[in-house]
């Protein structure tokens, strides 16, 4: 059986970003094909273009030399094209059967059959009648692939499918993959790691910002060289600041910070132990999903955590939440600024009251002071170029840009010691993400320290001080910006090791 | 192929005018059910919404009725705005009932102006306490509110026919399942002579008064609407979860307690085995009909207390059963309902594609 899976020029545009540009790919079968790319670069997209879960504003998927459409889930099935998400999408209260029984047409007695064959084939040892819920994360991502085997895919697409296992389950995965591969299945894998890239894949199509930049055979490749592709090269312009804070005092200092989740989507932090100085930006770099949101969380006394140790100025903070860790002048702008940083249906200035000190006495002796709260809003508004002076506005109507400014303002407006931000200019124009990172800057000069999580390296290169990399959860070494290059970033992002 | 999409934005007018156009859908679907059990519908609406007020008794009645109603679904405001969902104010009427009306029985045969007061308090604690007992569990054990408040329904309902029929039923009663008459100082007085309207329609207008107070004008008002709109945000600002729960559930249990020591010191004066017709639940229906507004909540108390007294001319003017008013008011809650879905989603219709047959 030989399939050829050809893509024609699709380009797919999402208000204000470009996921996938003129992209032209072609996959033949008994190759396994790695798609690698940083978050945003446009794979994902690609990706449910194939599976028909996103339709292409323009360019043609060929299936054979035949131009198939792909409007719908269904349609990819019906072409052979088997997906595999890296959530799962199992009901986890039914038995592993019932899963493969809901979407196959097959009796009972016949659908039994062909998955006994499969898992014989293919040495899975899952019992075909326990509750999913029983099953540990490799397993159920086994029974996700046997659905898509049951139906003879000609193409097999993977989405990340390493981030949710463990090391044994991953090489168990690669022997499989490798055995599909052999009998004829096109393999397209999607990841981000650049070691899975080189033990599993034959070819490398590298995507930056919407497009393809390289296609190559991964012999021919190495850790640094996929890196430098993957992260790019045009780095050189970045504007460094002077720093002098390498006399000046410490501010925060965590010791011993681990973090223990049962959820297989949340990451463990290992032993992680930084420090921070006056007027510094520590900025820490990581594909997502390595442990940032957890780091971020548990900075913000969101998470408290046994035996970690906090010092922020001298005083243990460790056990405080959120509220009164800004009472230490500590101010947090999380990731999320819809539905965490802000509530899109409250009023600009209730939306301000959310940081509250005691000193700003936006609720006296439990009451609200609304023309406190105003007066305050109209400040941060004016001080941080928002662009409304409507403090009654429901802040769903501000762009993200003016909305990220406003959640910035608010923090800063209190000037506090230490800001710890977590991808502030994700998804914004290029006019706000130039005034956040001036902003950020500013502080700094002033003398208050921030922490930059950020999965930008551009932005990293341009505003930390130092810079370190987390890796499934783990930190790497902290290097001064001087000493570091886009590829060492690249080659500690992808799980390698420098020096 | 029909898409579901969401509503960007939708005018606060609107939303506080779909309850009306429930009421009228209700009305309508009201009608057609009296035409095909054979009545003339306009004139099975005027027995049943009409009639009962038309008189100054009727108008008492209905805010007899609507008193309790009120003040339930005032207090359940306070859990349903912060994402709590305490289904049991019935069970913690009743146990607010069972507090208070053991408190005046104990002061049996006792005169004084402090006997009331100290009922009516022991009632609110009663049901304060009562509810907290699902706002413990979901905070410290992760519990379900919504089926612990449930089944504590049944709890407090098969205490109190314990109570009544056994320790507590009145020595000179004949087996009756019911306690003694409370003593005269034991009842909320009565308003008018002749009338049932009683004093604690004062409680549950002073209850809307602070309840506005407090949801709009304190901290702990902005706290509950953050952590209704969204948890991560309220988790982020630094609010204490868990002690928010609980307080609301507390509220929340003292307003049901509240009501059912209104009942048995008002209208009824005893404790026996009915002494609410669900207001507990019908609250629920009440508090979302007025949008969680304390004053909407009163307009909303007023609708369906009337579907109660509708419910019993009914049943003497026409011979249909007095259920008939539980159908009303769920009708209301459906109608509201479906036209709420329509508020805050569009329905695309899109043509068949070729390609998707």
């Amino acid at each position: 059986m030989n399939t050829k899976l050809r893509v024609s020029e699709i380009s797919k545009i999402y208000p204000g970003c470009v996921a996938n540009d003129e992209i032209s790919l072609e996959f033949g079968s008994g190759k396994i094909y790695a798609l690698l790319g940083e978050n945003g670069a446009g794979k994902s997209t690609l990706v449910k273009i194939l599976s028909g879960v996103v339709r292409p504003d323009k360019g043609e998927v060929f299936l054979n030399d035949k131009s198939i459409k792909l409007n719908s889930p269904l349609d990819a099935k019906k072409n052979n094209i088997g997906m595999v998400f890296q959530h799962f999408n199992l009901f986890e209260t039914l038995s592993v059967f019932e899963n493969l029984s809901i979407d196959s047409d097959k009796k009972d007695e016949d659908l039994r059959l062909s998955v006994n064959n499969i898992l014989k084939k293919y040495n899975f040892k899952i019992d075909l009648d326990i509750p999913v819920l029983n099953l540990s994360a490799g397993q159920k991502q086994k029974v996700e692939i046997i659905r898509c085997l049951i139906r003879n895919p000609k193409v097999l697409i993977m989405d990340e499918p390493t981030s949710v296992l463990t090391e044994q389950e991953t090489e168990d995965l690669f022997v499989s993959l490798k055995q599909f591969s052999d009998e004829g299945i096109l393999i397209i894998y999607i990841t981000h790691k650049l070691k899975e890239v080189l033990s599993l894949c034959d070819e490398v199509a590298v995507m930056r910002k919407g497009k393809v930049v390289s296609v190559s055979k991964t012999k021919e490749e190495k850790i640094e060289t996929l890196a430098n592709k993957m992260v790019g090269e045009n780095l050189n312009s970045i504007k460094k600041k002077i720093n002098n804070f390498k006399y000046s005092e410490e501010i925060l200092k965590i010791s011993n910070l681990n973090f223990r989740s049962d959820d297989p989507y949340e990451t463990n932090l290992i032993n992680l132990n930084f420090s921070l100085k006056k007027g510094e930006c520590l900025g820490i770099a990581g594909i997502s999903g390595n442990g940032q949101s957890e780091l971020f969380q548990i900075l913000s006394g969101e998470i408290i955590t046994d035996y970690t140790s906090i010092k922020f100025r001298d005083k243990e903070i460790s056990k405080l939440n959120p509220r009164e860790r800004r009472e230490y002048l500590m101010a947090f702008s999380p990731e999320d600024r819809i539905s965490q940083a802000a509530v899109p249906e409250l009023k600009i200035y209730e939306n301000v009251a959310l940081n509250n000190f005691k000193s700003s006495n936006f609720f006296e002796k439990g009451l609200v002071n609304e023309k406190k709260i105003k007066e305050h809003s109209k400040k941060i508004l004016s001080n941080f170029s928002v662009n409304t002076d409507n403090v009654e506005m429901k802040s769903q109507f501000l762009s993200g840009g003016n909305l990220q400014k406003l959640i910035i303002g608010r923090e800063l407006i209190t000037s506090p010691e230490l800001l710890v931000c977590f991808n502030p200019t994700w998804g914004l124009d290029v006019g706000a993400i130039n005034y956040i990172h001036e902003t950020l800057i500013n502080i700094n000069e002033q003398g208050k320290s921030s922490i930059l999580i950020s999965t930008d390296n551009d932005e990293l290169l341009k505003l930390s001080d130092r810079i370190c990399v987390i890796y499934k959860g783990k930190l790497s070494k902290i290097m001064y910006v001087n000493e570091v290059t886009p590829e060492k970033l690249g080659i500690l992002m992808g799980g390698g090791s420098i020096d | 192929m029909i898409k579901i999409e969401k509503r960007n934005d939708v005018s606060p007018s609107i939303y506080f005018l779909t309850p009306i156009l429930a009421i009228f859908l209700t009305l309508f679907g009201g009608g057609i059910i009296f035409y095909v059990l054979g009545f003339n519908p306009l004139e099975a609406l005027k027995f049943f919404f009409i009639t009962p007020i038309s008189d100054l008794y009727g108008f008492s009645e209905l805010l007899v009725k609507a008193t309790p109603l009120c003040l339930i679904a005032i207090g359940l405001s306070f859990c349903f705005k912060s994402n709590n969902w305490n289904i049991g104010a019935e069970g913690q009427l009743i146990f607010g009932g069972i507090v208070g009306g053991g408190v005046a029985l104990l002061f049996y045969g006792h005169d004084g102006f402090y006997v009331l007061p100290i009922i009516i308090l022991s009632g609110a604690i009663g049901g304060m306490i009562f509810a907290m007992i699902p706002a413990v569990l979901k905070t410290y054990l992760n519990t379900n509110e919504i089926l612990v408040s449930l089944m504590l329904v049944y709890v407090a309902k098969l205490l109190l026919d314990y109570l009544v029929v056994g320790p507590w039923s009145n020595p000179e009663g004949f087996n009756f399942p019911e306690t003694r008459q409370f003593s005269e100082s034991a009842r909320m007085p009565v308003l008018f002579d002749g009338l049932r309207i009683h004093a604690g329609i004062f409680i549950t207008l002073i209850t809307v008064f602070l309840s506005w107070l407090i949801l709009y004008k304190t901290y702990l008002g902005f706290q509950i609407k953050v952590s209704g709109l969204s948890l991560k945000t309220a988790k982020y600002a630094g609010y204490k979860g868990k002690t928010m729960i609980i307080i609301v559930f507390m509220i929340s249990g003292a307003c049901a307690g509240l009501a059912g020591v209104g009942e048995i010191t008002g209208p009824i004066g005893q404790l026996h085995r009915n002494i609410s017709p669900d207001y507990g639940f019908t609250a629920i229906i009440v508090a979302f009909l007025g949008r969680l507004n304390p004053v909407g909540i009163i307009f909303a108390s007023l609708i369906v207390a009337l579907t109660y007294l509708g419910a019993e001319t009914a049943q003497i003017f026409l011979q249909v059963p007095k259920y008939t008013g539980q159908v009303f008011q769920g009708m209301i809650l459906f109608f509201l309902l479906g036209s709420d879905y329509l508020l805050f989603f569009k329905i695309k219709f899109l043509g068949l594609k070729k390609n998707e047959l």
